[in-house]
């Protein structure tokens, strides 16, 4: 296949370099670049566990709606109002063949710290201090539900 | 005798004036579109009763006259917000300069809470301090997401579901920047911005990078 040949790979990881240099909607060379861990990120614990079953209700969806789809679009298709000022387009979580390649706790850590925390673009805010723990499970969920798709 | 002292007191009672942010306010029927208090549901337009926190006046009065578009996704609270088709649809009505005058000076009495008023006058932002809080303003917060700001070549850059910051050192008052970042909810309840926790120190240096954005250095 031609999307494993190592020119892809390399392509793959010069934009990975590249969006990891870059801000959110400029491309902009005269950044300095300070240490990437921040005040508001180091301070809490990752809650690794899910005792409960988590259910995605209404709520979920009218937290994803109000938070979420200012970037990530109404339908979740990455084409929200923020998206086409962005350097890094906001994630489309109806793909599933991305969405598969990530585990939920990927997903749980990129909500509540921010995307640089999972390595992807800084676009992202942590919602740490906004949305509970749980709430953050659901809207997992709801990204699951969203792209049906599982970690595989 | 006594009866006179009442009397007195009735009479010098009388002569307090009411507060005055009734009368211009009222009549141009503001509270149609923006919350006066807190109570009730937030409405289209922006929340007034804190605007005397909030705002800079010479801002709301160049505003009144003539009104630029600050949400270019429409208001939060809109049903077709996210929908980006409300692009300056909400155009406030523009005021002739003396109303604009005196529904400034209404406006800037509505006080919230008190505060310092040193933070409206910090020493200005070494360039080094600068750079290094655009940075997080850009990366570790991810405001520019959502909200418009100068790049260093004073470009408009960034998101419009928050208010445009390309004004912002006109517009609003740091010391109600900084209050908003600490405790917004003491503002809204409903805001779609994420709440941050971060040191007093970083919170007064973002404050003070927000008030370096101006019209006037846009290139």
């Amino acid at each position: 296949m031609k999307k494993s040949s190592p020119i892809f790979i390399l392509k793959y990881c010069v934009f990975l370099i590249a969006v990891g240099i870059t801000g959110c909607s400029e491309k902009s060379a005269e950044e300095p670049r300070p240490p990437m861990k921040t005040e508001s990120l180091s301070s809490t614990p990752i809650e690794k566990t899910t005792p409960k079953p988590v259910v995605v209700t209404e709520k979920t969806r009218e937290t994803y709606q109000w938070y979420c789809a200012q970037c990530h679009g109404i339908k979740g298709k990455g084409d929200g109002i923020n998206a086409k000022f962005l350097t890094v387009p906001p994630r489309n979580h109806t793909k599933a063949s991305y969405l598969e390649t990530r585990t939920d706790e990927q997903f749980f850590e990129a909500i509540k710290f921010g995307g640089l925390s999972v390595g992807r673009a800084p676009c992202m805010p942590a919602w740490g201090n906004t949305l509970s723990d749980s709430t953050i499970h659901e809207l997992v969920r709801y990204i699951r539900e969203l792209c049906q798709c599982e970690a595989l | 005798m006594k009866i006179f002292n009442y009397l007195l007191m009735g009479g010098w009672l009388l002569c307090i004036p009411m507060p005055s942010h009734a009368s211009l306010i009222q009549e141009k029927k503001c509270s149609e579109c923006h919350r006066l208090s807190k109570d009730g549901n937030e409405k289209i337009g922006p929340d007034l009763f804190y605007a005397g926190n909030k705002f800079q006046a010479s801002w709301l009065k160049q505003y009144l006259q003539n009104p630029v578009t600050i949400r270019s996704a429409g208001g939060t609270g809109d049903p077709d917000f996210l929908k980006g088709t409300q692009a300056d649809s909400q155009r406030h009505p523009a005021l002739s300069k003396k109303d604009a005058g005196q529904i400034t000076q209404e406006l800037m009495e509505l006080i919230l809470l008190d505060l310092p008023e040193k933070i409206n006058h910090l020493e200005p932002l070494t360039k080094g301090q600068k750079a290094k809080i655009k940075y997080e303003f850009e990366r570790t917060f991810s405001c520019i997401s959502c909200h418009q700001s100068l790049n260093l070549a004073g470009k408009v850059r960034g998101g419009i579901s928050g208010p445009s910051l390309v004004n912002a050192g006109n517009r609003l008052q740091a010391r109600w920047v900084e209050s908003w970042l600490k405790s917004p909810k003491t503002y809204s309840n409903k805001s779609r911005m994420p709440i941050y926790k971060m040191a007093d120190e970083t919170r007064l240096r973002l404050t003070q990078f927000i008030s370096t954005l101006k019209n006037e250095n846009k290139r």
